[in-house]
């Protein structure tokens, strides 16, 4: 009654139930794994049924000169593979959950593709027609996924080269390899006639090149520029003393998210600090700063030496009785520079001991006072 | 015509009419029509003609697809003889239409530019959204003495025939300022700085409010502009620098202080509030609401509104004697605030004993977790009537 596909869809059934029972009393909650061992449970389920349905497709019992004449089931690699996935998995559960993702994949793609082969196999007694029927139907899903998980590994090699080189070396690779990919790219387009097994092994030699370079890219690890500017953590400046920070992007002040809109313009000229408000006509040396919502000032140096603009903040106590100023700043920047600082002032004016001033370290005797209402 | 056509017929002729006689309320604060500044005035300025000239094409549309319909209906005659193009035709119909658009294309950009300037500010309000009420600060300034920074909310007050420019933001979420007797509207987006120019012929009070959906209570964002003589806004700016009054002891307003202290200064300030210790009372909304803000209430009684705008602070016939005072007598009525007999007690009572059931605020504690228990609004304090009564007493003398 029940065929061998059917029994195997209903044993899978019944092990994801039974898994699913015993997950939900361990961990006591109804969560993404119980809804994913359900979902199994669900479509083995509907995968029996269908299996039963249809006979697991075999030809007709009774067929004997198909049986007669049915070649061979030939051997397959997936159980190997699958096996290579489940010690993946418990390799992945101790190391690193890429390992486990990876295992989970390997353990996928054998399920489907050992079904499939061993569904095709025995589909007729015909080898060529069993392999188009498991062509038509792993192929829409084998050649999209093949294709970008090699364009993935294309893309992150070629990255581990470009992040490897030094900035000129990696302008000159990418300008080399870009060009000759248009070459190449051209002489195909060209020669329409040319042999499969030329086009083949050019493609192959080409990727196999970059795959190489990849690999030896991120054995030698990122150029040291990349590393120290990491350790440094020039996108968080909280140093507003001397410049410590020697890879600090210069130019990140010129995206218009932050230049968006600021509220003022505080400005280095002459040895004094002044500003000007947004709509306002002038200098002043108070600006208004909406209480808790984040303002953007631009700070433009206008003198010839480098300096960065600091925000005093209030307080805040570190330790009991010991209070420290909260201070934010720009970087320094050179002289004809600007810089953009975002901030939040949350409380407001009234009441503070000190008001909150924007000062030029080295500036003597100059502020602009933020007045939060 | 059937029954049921004829039912249709009169349904869309009965509201056609209701719409139409609507356009003729006298009474319509918000109306689009009534421009009292000089910005509101450009807008219809160019919102008339365009609307005349986009009503007669609509008319001629209208008419003419009404006689083709009648008069080529279908009355089992053959099918008549089918052309196709009709150049000097579609040239026409083409060249026509964007000879119109061209033309208020032009005197539209010609407005919007005019909307868009900011060099010819004279006076600076800085207008901070956040759900669901606008907070005004008035930045320093001499010419008008504001010699210290002025904050307010509810109801933007202005001086008469100044050019101000409102610089909109929001602290939360995507707001819009919009005034319709004085100008258009402009979005107060977070993080972001919008301009909009406001100026008022007359002393009088504008009614707005809140036109971008911003949530449970953006019903209930309201806004109104105030506009003063300048010697009345000068009076008004005079008595918004002074720090809060101090009840006498003994008194029950002295009492309500204590409320006050208690339980309202977490979020609201007032200036001038001292703790038992003789310190300043330092308001915390940054710990305690979402937007990180709460109004400041120095001087509640010099406003008519609370909430949002969305309450009067005055009863209804001491509000219509401001509302209704001519220009001449305006500001003088306005500068008197809410006295004890004009105020409505009844609203400010409702809303100090449960806040989120006249407004909703998202005010269940046990539904905070999005905004890591910070409230969107005024929660319900659980005041006992004791407590109110106090209050209320304290909060009538913050004038």
């Amino acid at each position: 009654m029940f065929t061998p596909g059917s029994k195997y869809f209903l044993g899978l059934a019944g092990f994801s139930t039974a898994f699913m029972i015993a997950y939900i009393v361990v961990v006591d909650q109804w969560d993404g794994g119980a809804t994913a061992l359900a979902a199994i449970a669900c479509a083995a389920g509907l995968l029996a049924g269908l299996s039963l349905f249809n006979r697991d497709g075999e030809v007709k019992v009774g067929d004997t000169s198909a049986a007669a004449n049915a070649a061979p089931l030939g051997a397959s690699l997936w159980p190997l593979i699958a096996t290579v996935g489940v010690v993946l998995l418990a390799v992945g559960l101790i190391t690193h959950e890429i390992v486990f993702l990876l295992g989970l994949v390997a353990i996928a793609a054998s399920f489907i593709e050992w079904v499939v082969q061993s569904w095709s196999e025995s589909a007729s007694s015909d080898t060529a027609f069993n392999n188009e029927a498991r062509g038509r139907l792993l192929h829409p899903l084998e050649f999209p996924v093949l294709a970008a998980v090699g364009l993935g590994i294309i893309i992150v090699s070629f990255s581990r080269i470009m992040l490897a080189v030094s900035r000129d070396v990696g302008a000159i690779t990418f300008i080399v390899v870009s060009s000759a990919v248009l070459f190449v790219g051209s002489v195909f387009a060209l020669k329409p006639n040319m042999k499969k097994t030329l086009v083949a092994g050019i493609c192959t030699i080409g990727a196999v090149g970059i795959i190489a370079g990849g690999i030896a890219g991120a054995s030698n690890g990122k150029r040291d520029e990349l590393v120290e500017a990491k350790e440094e953590g020039h996108y968080s400046h909280k140093e507003c003393g001397p410049e410590k920070n020697k890879y600090f992007d210069k130019n990140a002040e010129k995206t218009v998210s932050m230049r968006s809109n600021p509220i003022a313009t505080i400005e280095l000229v002459d040895g004094k600090l002044q500003a000007r408000e947004l709509g306002v006509e002038g200098y002043t040396q108070t600006i208004t700063v909406p209480r808790a919502n984040s303002s953007t000032v631009i700070f433009r140096n206008k003198s010839n030496e480098e300096h960065r603009l600091v925000l005093y903040m209030g307080t805040e106590q570190v330790q009991e009785g010991v209070t420290e100023d909260i201070l934010t700043c720009t970087q320094m920047i050179g002289p004809d520079s600007e810089q953009a600082l975002t901030f939040k002032l949350n409380k407001s004016s009234y009441g503070q001991e000190k008001p909150f001033a924007f000062t030029v370290p080295g500036l003597e005797g100059q502020s602009i006072e933020a007045y939060v209402p | 015509m059937t029954k049921s056509m004829r039912k249709l017929v009169a349904s869309a002729a009965g509201l056609g009419t209701a719409a139409f006689l609507a356009g003729c309320a006298k009474d319509a604060p918000q109306d689009t029509w009534q421009p009292k500044g000089s910005n509101a005035q450009k807008i219809d300025d160019l919102q008339k003609p365009v609307f005349a000239i986009a009503g007669v094409i609509g008319l001629i549309v209208i008419a003419v697809v009404t006689y083709v319909i009648f008069r080529y209906r279908d009355r089992g005659q053959p099918i008549p003889e089918q052309t196709h193009g009709k150049p000097a035709l579609e040239i026409g119909m083409t060249i026509l239409p964007a000879l119109i658009l061209t033309g208020v294309g032009v005197f539209t950009f010609r407005t919007v530019f005019d909307l868009a300037k900011t060099s010819d500010t004279e006076m600076i309000i800085n207008v901070t959204g956040q759900q669901w009420w606008w907070e005004y600060d008035y930045p320093v300034q001499e010419e008008f003495g504001i010699t210290e920074p002025i904050i307010s909310s509810g109801q933007l007050v202005m001086p008469v025939g100044t050019k101000v420019l409102l610089r909109e933001t929001s602290r939360d979420v995507i707001h819009s300022y919009w005034i319709p007797a004085l100008n258009g509207k402009r979005d107060a987006v977070p993080g972001r700085v919008h301009t909009l120019r406001l100026d008022a012929d007359k002393p009088g009070i504008y009614a707005g409010q809140c036109t971008e959906f911003c949530g449970l209570s953006h019903a209930n964002m309201r806004m109104e502009a105030v506009a003063l003589s300048k010697e009345d806004f000068a009076a008004w700016v005079q008595n918004q620098l002074k720090p809060a009054a101090t009840p006498a002891d003994g008194t029950l307003a002295k009492e309500g202080e204590a409320v006050f202290l208690n339980q309202c200064v977490r979020c609201h300030q007032v200036n001038g509030l001292l703790k038992a210790d003789g310190t300043p009372a330092i308001a915390a909304p940054d710990e305690n609401v979402y937007s990180g803000a709460a109004p400041n209430l120095t001087h509640l009684m010099s406003r008519n509104t609370f909430a949002g705008a969305t309450w009067d602070l005055l009863k209804k016939e001491c509000r219509d004697n401001v509302w209704k005072a001519t220009p001449e007598e305006f500001g003088k009525k306005y500068l008197a605030g809410v006295s004890e007999d004009c105020l409505n007690q009844i609203d400010l009572r409702r809303w100090l004993r449960n806040a989120p059931e006249m407004k909703p605020m998202y005010a269940d504690p046990t539904k905070l977790e999005p905004t890591n228990g910070l409230y969107r609004g005024m929660p319900n304090l659980g005041l006992t009537e004791d407590d109110i009564d106090k209050l209320v007493a304290y909060l009538v003398t913050l004038k």
